[in-house]
């Protein structure tokens, strides 16, 4: 199966620097007039695979939707009641009826439908599923409690285990470092939100109760946005921030000066605020 | 019209009668499939919230009462049973009004009986200090078997107004299809039960 | 039971009018309840766009009057509630009374050549059922503490008293309950009557397609709406009685032990088979209306038929593509990816059916056959967006933006309110034996193709600029700042959509008692319902009838000289 995918990649190479081209296009003549058409160029390394997708499937589906609307505008112009003019008399129900029927049905599935699963599949087990292991070294770890209305997010700090009193704690703000996955375990306190990163083209539920997880690699530094995605309230619209992408160097030291803040300023008293759990599967 | 072999009136009745049945049967049918499809999401549901907690039942609190609630099955069972009987005994070509009225008396009384107890099993968990609210375990039960009640109290109304129906003449061998259906809702009910049952208290 | 033998006509106002047992009656009932109810939504609707493009302004005239303690501004919480009640009001008391109440009611026993529904009482109370329904919704936007606030779909643990106490959640609960127990009682109507009152010759094979439409979709509602009845009777448990079926232990400090996971997967298994029961009548009624005016045969009557049947079969396994995000196994997701692309082929076959039906046709482009081919380009849209929303890897991009909102809209609302006005365009002259007038028809069409198209399309590009749903103001986050522009020119749209259906209303009301009177058959049209005198008397059929014929028997090569068509109930080649 990833011999097709290559294969259907191969071809679709040319598809990503276009795609790439056409969105940085479209982000630089809309920036201009302060208006935006599409979403801003993705910042992490899986995230050209989104618009890739999304422009292969826009192609086929103009084409097709192209051939649909030509064939109702030939019978609304050529076919219209007029004096003399008779229609066919034809139920469809003949063999060669039948057998086109099928072929068009296979053909549509296989280009619309197939081609594009394969590559999903694909996406989904290389990418976007492909949550990197509990232990796996260089990956750096958040724990996020999503509540009304805000994201709490807690970073290991230098000891690199969680539940301690050098955990960064940062709300509706998380600084990461580029060039290193980040992995997420995230749970609600209340209700159902969604941790939406649109520059990094990740998504993922939050949810009371359970821990899920996700995760995404920055390839550039920078200021990035969280959204929520999952209605969480009369204030969901307001629960949004940003993600700080640091450059290596510059992220350790932050990281390093975070760790003992929070260390200094750790109160043991303050149960809300120690929330957290061990960092397991 | 309708293409007759015999016009006498009463044949002409008792061909209405039939047609009608099955007119009325099958739109009872497809009642009963959509309420299995009801308590089916009720009861899957209840498999995967009790597959979830470790130990099932919970352990150190109390539990409604066993004997109690299997006494009330054979009661509901047999009351079905009752009820089956009747309808058989109408439906036989000889019968009259009194055809099947004990076995119906019979079943509805075990219903009865039943409900009193279904009340009972409420009542001595609730004094135990378990309610709705007091967990998971009290909220599938009560839940489950008070959408069941519900359905038991309807049924129950049902065969009343059957009763009333058959003491007057309204319905009887010459009038048969409201009667079987009202039997067929009340063995619904008794196989919901024996399901909860077996989900409550044998597994 | 309705049978052979013709009742007496009921004489009292009440058993005529109010609570009548004649399916033509009920229909009537059905159609302005749903009529009010669509404006109502749609009203709803503007007051969303409306907020969108100019937020924090107050909605003109009527704002002021509705929200006098916030001067006419929309709060969060009301605009909540409008999002939430205009999906609830659209599907359940809008489109469904429309489509399955009014049409359906209509058209199955005078189709099918029977003299009422088989369960004449159940109607009515199928119907005084869902007018009950429509109360406690309404009630339920005045109480106390808040009217419901959570999504048409209601999730835990916002719907439960996690998310807000009150009964304005419980009532709509109680609300979406009892009109899903209209729909039961309606469904149970129609497959009955189908199966066992359909006229001599009347075969499986010659129903109309309306009729397959609507008993198909009742064999959905019969079956599925009973998952979300218990899902609502768990959320009313759960808000009332404190129990935990959705609230997991976390939050009860350890006696809960219940999934909100669970409430979706049970939403789902009813939602998705709630949408194919809005557009399977859509589907059997152009089927039928493009062949009428097309002038031939249904293309693949059989086909079509058997796609119908497909996707009956299919609608409950593809439900897991609304949840690709809430964390399910990869297994779990790809087997929904794969199974929702399969279904998607029964719609390209019936695409294909309808297309060909077109094809070499004798078109007449009335008011019914612009919204059936309406129809068949809004679905066509809104169809192949679904392969975006189907394949995880850009569903997770898209999931909960309005690239969603523009889909479901094109394939669910404008494919099934196109067909709703064509058959409201098309039985009008057999309901109230008066024309609606033929140009205001199709300037209804293109004012409100136009825009709706726009309307819906904008929010593609709004859903690939990653804009969310749900949001109250879309400038709140610098992110979306940018895509203010894309919010007016959809309220622009939008407000034009929703000027072009007073047209409508204007058309119906004058013509319902000003309108021409109509002949017993303008269409040419040769199923049974229209071989009846207008209006339709009380017991439709003297006599049962007797069919011979198809129902798409249209230009065939033996009919006589200048005719194109013939009654179902006439042979064809007889001597006429």
């Amino acid at each position: 199966m990833n011999r097709i995918a290559n294969f259907l990649t191969g071809r679709l190479l040319s598809a990503r620097w276009s795609s790439a081209l056409a969105v940085l296009l479209l982000a630089g003549v809309a920036e201009a007039q302060g208006k935006r058409w599409g979403p801003m160029p993705p910042a992490s390394d899986y995230g050209y695979r989104f618009s890739e997708l999304f422009w292969l499937i826009t192609t086929l589906c103009t084409i097709s939707f192209a051939i649909v609307v030509i064939l109702i505008a030939i019978p609304m112009l050529r076919d219209r009641d007029r004096k003399g003019h008779k229609a066919k008399y034809d139920h469809g129900s003949a063999l060669h009826d039948k057998r086109l029927t099928a072929v068009i049905s296979v053909i549509t599935f296989v280009v619309l439908d197939a081609w594009v699963l394969v590559i999903a599949m694909r996406d989904l087990r290389e990418a976007y599923w492909n949550v990197p292991e509990v232990d796996e070294p260089g990956v750096y770890q958040v724990e996020v409690l999503a509540q009304q209305w805000a994201w709490n997010f807690r970073a290991a700090g230098e000891d690199g285990e969680f539940g301690t009193a050098d955990d960064i704690l940062e709300t509706n703000h998380l600084t990461v470092p580029e060039g290193r996955s980040v992995s997420f375990q995230l749970t609600s306190k209340d209700v159902i939100h969604s941790l939406f990163l649109p520059e990094m083209r990740m998504k993922r539920d939050v949810n009371p109760g359970a821990i899920n997880e996700a995760w995404f690699k920055p390839i550039q530094s920078g200021e990035f946005t969280i959204l929520c995605a999952e209605l969480c309230g009369y204030a969901h619209y307001q629960m949004h921030g940003h993600v700080t992408v640091l450059p290596e160097a510059e992220f350790d030291a932050w990281e390093a000066g975070a760790s003992q803040l929070a260390a200094a300023g750790y109160d043991p008293e303050d149960e809300e605020a120690h929330w957290a759990w061990d960092w397991e599967q | 019209m309708t293409t007759a072999t015999t016009t006498s009136p009463a044949a002409l009745a008792a061909r209405e009668e039939v047609k009608t049945r099955v007119d009325v049967t099958l739109g009872m049918i497809l009642f009963i499939g959509s309420w299995t499809m009801a308590f089916g999401t009720l009861f899957l549901s209840f498999l995967v919230l009790r597959q979830r907690v470790g130990v099932w039942p919970p352990e150190g609190i109390a539990l409604p009462s066993f004997p109690l609630a299997s006494v009330a099955t054979l009661l509901l069972v047999a009351s079905s049973v009752g009820l089956h009987r009747a309808v058989k005994r109408w439906e036989a070509p000889d019968s009259t009004a009194k055809s099947g009225a004990r076995e119906w008396r019979f079943g509805v009384g075990l219903g009865l009986a039943f409900a009193v107890l279904q009340g009972a099993l409420w009542a001595d968990l609730w004094a135990a200090g378990r309610l709705p609210q007091s967990g998971l375990y009290e909220s599938l039960f009560y839940g489950l078997t008070w959408i069941h009640g519900l359905h038991v109290v309807v049924g129950l109304a049902c065969l009343a107004w059957a009763w009333m129906g058959l003491a007057s003449g309204r319905y009887g061998p010459h009038r048969l299809s409201t009667v079987s259906n009202i039997a067929i809702f009340w063995h619904f009910v008794d196989a919901v039960w024996i399901v909860l049952y077996l989900g409550f208290f044998v597994f | 039971m309705s049978g052979d033998h013709i009742h007496p006509e009921p004489t009292n106002f009440f058993r005529k009018h109010v609570f009548s047992g004649d399916h033509k009656v009920i229909a009537k009932q059905f159609l302005w309840f749903g009529l009010i109810w669509l404006g109502i939504g749609g009203l709803m609707a503007m007051m969303i766009r409306w907020q969108l493009a100019n937020p924090g302004e107050a909605f003109p005239v009527l704002g002021p009057m509705l929200f006098p303690r916030t001067d006419g501004v929309l709060d969060p919480a009301t605009y909540n509630t409008l999002f939430t009640m205009h999906g609830t009001i659209m599907i359940f008391l809008g489109l469904t009374p429309l489509m399955i109440g009014a049409l359906g009611n209509w058209c199955i026993p005078l189709m099918i050549g029977a003299r009422d529904m088989i369960f004449p009482t159940l109607n009515m109370l199928s119907f005084w059922t869902v007018f009950l329904g429509g109360v406690v919704g309404f009630i339920s936007l005045f109480v106390p503490l808040g009217a419901t606030e959570a999504g048409w779909t209601g999730y835990p643990t916002l719907s439960t008293t996690v998310g807000g106490v009150g009964m304005g959640e419980t009532l709509w609960a109680v609300a979406v309950f009892l009109i899903g127990a209209s729909s039961i009682m309606g469904g149970i109507n129609y497959m009955t009557t189908v199966i066992r009152l359909r006229a001599p010759g009347m075969s499986w094979q010659r129903l109309p397609l309306t009729v397959w439409g609507i008993f198909l979709t009742s064999v959905l509602n019969v079956l599925f709406i009973p998952v979300i009845g218990s899902a609502m009777l768990m959320l009313i448990l759960d808000r009332v009685f404190g129990t935990t079926f959705f609230v997991p232990a976390s939050i009860m400090q350890g006696a809960g032990g219940g999934d909100p996971i669970l409430y979706q997967h049970l939403f789902w298994i009813f939602g998705h088979p709630e949408v194919y029961i809005l557009i399977l009548p859509a589907w059997g009624i152009i089927g039928d209306m493009l062949s009428f005016f097309a002038r031939k045969p249904a293309f693949g009557y059989r086909a079509q038929v058997g796609a119908m049947v497909a996707v009956t079969l299919l609608s409950a396994v593809v439900y897991g593509h609304h949840m690709f995000t809430t964390g399910m196994s990869a297994m779990l997701g790809e087997s929904f990816m794969l199974l929702t692309m399969i279904i998607s082929v029964p719609a390209e076959i019936l695409f294909f059916s309808w297309l060909h039906t077109l094809w070499k046709g004798n078109l007449r482009l009335t008011t019914p056959m612009l919204f059936s081919i309406g129809v068949i380009f809004v679905f066509g849209l809104g169809g192949l967006t679904g392969i975006y929303l189907a394949t995880i890897g850009t569903d997770i991009f898209l999931h909960d933006t309005y690239f969603v909102v523009g889909h479901f809209h094109l394939t669910m609302a404008a494919s099934a309110l196109f067909a709703t006005f064509g058959g409201i365009y098309f039985w009008f002259p057999k309901m109230f034996a008066r024309e609606m007038n033929p140009f205001l028809g199709k300037l209804h069409f293109w004012l409100t193709f136009v825009p709706l198209v726009a309307v819906f399309c904008i929010m593609f590009a709004m859903g690939y600029a990653g804009m969310p749903r749900r949001y109250y103001d879309h400038t709140s986050a610098e992110y979306l700042v940018s895509l203010q522009h894309m919010n007016k020119a959809a309220t622009h749209a939008a407000f034009l959509l929703g000027a072009a259906q007073l047209i409508f209303a204007f058309n119906f009301i004058k013509s319902r008692w000003f309108g021409k009177p109509a002949t017993q058959n303008p269409w040419q049209v040769g199923t049974l319902d229209w071989t009846m005198e207008t209006p339709v008397p009380y017991y439709n059929f003297k006599e049962i009838p007797t069919v011979h014929t198809g129902p798409h028997e249209f230009s065939h090569p033996d009919l006589p000289e200048g005719q194109d068509w013939i009654y179902m109930t006439e042979r064809i080649g007889a001597s006429s």
